[in-house]
């Protein structure tokens, strides 16, 4: 408990300090939340574009989708949110300055990951939950507490499965340097997250159900919440993340153990 | 006109400095076009048709986007705005060359490169997903095409540049800068082709220069628009073109009168 403390007064100051730094850019900030709420604009746009012409996408009815796009939303911006320190990480082992975060007596990865949060992100989060209430309430399938809860639940187990694919991010920097486009492409395979998976063929969904299981984080909240997944895909997708994390926290471990600095 | 060769050259050269980073930000480029890929997929299946394109002038759409995106698109214009507020931009008031020809051929390297393996990775795509893609055989169309290209790829420079000038009055251009980006994007047809909006915004999208970065062209190859409404776009992007020369020129003049080479 001692420590859980220790490092929520740390996230706590770093938070302060994130903040007070956009609030001292804001036309910046505010023209970087514009640019959020634009490009989920557009992609809405979208979607409500295409069903003029079509009653279903894939089988799914024009707020089914909605919904699979929101529920991506919600797990990549609350990502994106609390896990931004991450994009920094490189810079850290160009420079030597991860030696001071090795030694600081705080938790390495943790203060690498989250000494960024971002509030745009956050004030994001906002509109984003609304909607997926409105929508929820248009949804065909009447909404049950089981629906709900295994929604929450797979939230969740969705963040978890996002954090372990940063801290395979982070490890991976750690082994080659210019890795920069890792994370980046992490983003973009995120974004194949914004349509019900049905859209792809099998091959498609096996590669980033099992492999980068990134349909796991963002598809299946959405489609246990629609009624749409059993029993068995929900247990095999707590039991994966629960693997897939350890095994990001042994992977990061043995890149420590490899780590050597640049210089500082 | 040696020198920017010189520029071109060694711009090539850098883009090809880290090639495990470069192979994965192509790689980024694939997953983009999973997604655009697939949903226009998914959309043509029931009827073949969707919103009056046929499936291959959709996957025409979506593949040729991709590549045009390569050719019209840079990024060595942004790293303007950085040398601006950090008084790099200096050494260019010193040096012979003109600064706007100089960004013109760096990022000119970059697109080149780009290009080639966009060109490549689509060809691959198209095998693995046997799309079928329209080849434009009928020469006067094809010619259209490479002349409003030619003029796009201009166009989208000229706008770039001009806004990264924003930094000449504020430190806080990255902000502006993501916002006009994401907003470029979407305006220019680069995820959707813009007709499948409702007719009152398509027309607002249609009066502003984005139509003409990568919706037009492919709609010049695709052999969609009838000669004189071509031949009336290519007349509007030289406007804009002319419009956009006059605006950097301004820009550029007011900028220089305040710039103070801080960092230096």
């Amino acid at each position: 408990m001692k420590i859980l403390r220790k490092h929520f007064r740390v996230w706590k100051r770093l938070s302060a300090l994130a903040i007070g730094s956009y609030l001292s850019s804001r036309v910046d900030s505010a023209s970087y939340l514009l640019g959020k709420l634009i490009r989920f604009g557009f992609f809405l746009l979208l979607i409500v574009s295409i069903f003029r012409f079509t009653k279903t996408l894939a089988g799914y009815s024009r707020y089914e989708v909605i919904f699979f796009f929101l529920t991506f939303n919600l797990i990549d911006v609350f990502s994106q949110a609390f896990f931004r320190g991450i994009y920094q990480f490189k810079n850290d082992i160009l420079r030597g300055n991860f030696d001071y975060v090795l030694s600081k007596p705080v938790n390495a990865l943790f203060y690498s990951m989250s000494r960024l949060t971002d509030v745009l992100d956050i004030v994001f989060l906002v509109p984003i939950v609304l909607l997926i209430f409105y929508t929820a309430g248009k949804l065909p399938a009447p909404i049950t507490a089981g629906a709900v809860i295994l929604y929450v639940l797979l939230l969740i187990s969705g963040v978890l499965i996002v954090l372990g694919i940063h801290i395979l991010s982070a490890s991976i920097t750690i082994w080659i340097i210019e890795s920069e486009n890792v994370i980046w492409l992490y983003r973009e395979a995120m974004t194949l997250g914004r349509f019900p998976p049905e859209i792809f063929p099998g091959t498609v969904r096996v590669v980033f159900t099992f492999v980068l299981p990134i349909l796991l984080a963002v598809a299946f909240p959405a489609k246990a919440f629609l009624g749409l997944l059993s029993w068995r895909w929900i247990l095999f997708a707590f039991g994966y993340t629960v693997s897939f994390f350890c095994l990001s926290l042994l992977l990061w471990r043995a890149s420590l153990a490899k780590y050597s600095s640049a210089s500082s | 006109m040696k020198k920017y060769w010189t520029v071109f050259r060694i711009s090539w050269q850098k883009e090809l400095e880290y090639r495990f980073n470069f192979l994965l930000g192509r790689l980024r480029n694939i997953l983009v076009l999973l997604l655009l890929y697939f949903v226009w997929h998914t959309l043509t299946s029931p009827t073949g048709t969707f919103a009056g394109y046929d499936r291959n002038e959709l996957v025409t759409f979506v593949l040729g986007a991709s590549v045009l995106r390569s050719i019209v698109f840079g990024t060595q214009a942004r790293s303007v705005a950085a040398e601006i507020n950090d008084g790099t931009f200096s050494a260019y008031l010193v040096k012979p060359v003109h600064h706007l020809l100089f960004v013109f051929f760096r990022e000119l390297a970059q697109r080149c490169l780009h290009t080639l393996t966009a060109v490549f990775e689509v060809a691959v795509f198209s095998v693995l997903v046997d799309a079928r893609i329209l080849i434009q055989i009928q020469w006067p169309w094809l010619a259209l095409f490479f002349v409003s290209t030619s003029l796009a790829l201009i166009l989208y420079f000229l706008l770039s540049y001009t806004v990264n000038l924003i930094a000449f009055w504020s430190r806080e251009a990255m902000g502006p800068k993501f916002l006009f980006d994401w907003f470029l994007e979407f305006a220019s047809g680069a995820y959707f082709p813009l007709d499948i909006l409702a007719s009152g915004l398509f027309a607002v999208f249609a009066s502003l220069p984005f139509f003409y970065l990568l919706y037009f062209p492919i709609q010049v190859y695709l052999g969609r628009m009838p000669f004189l409404q071509v031949a009336g776009g290519i007349g509007l992007q030289l406007i804009w073109i002319g419009l956009c020369i006059l605006g950097a020129r301004f820009v550029w003049a007011r900028g220089l009168m305040r710039f103070t080479g801080e960092g230096i």
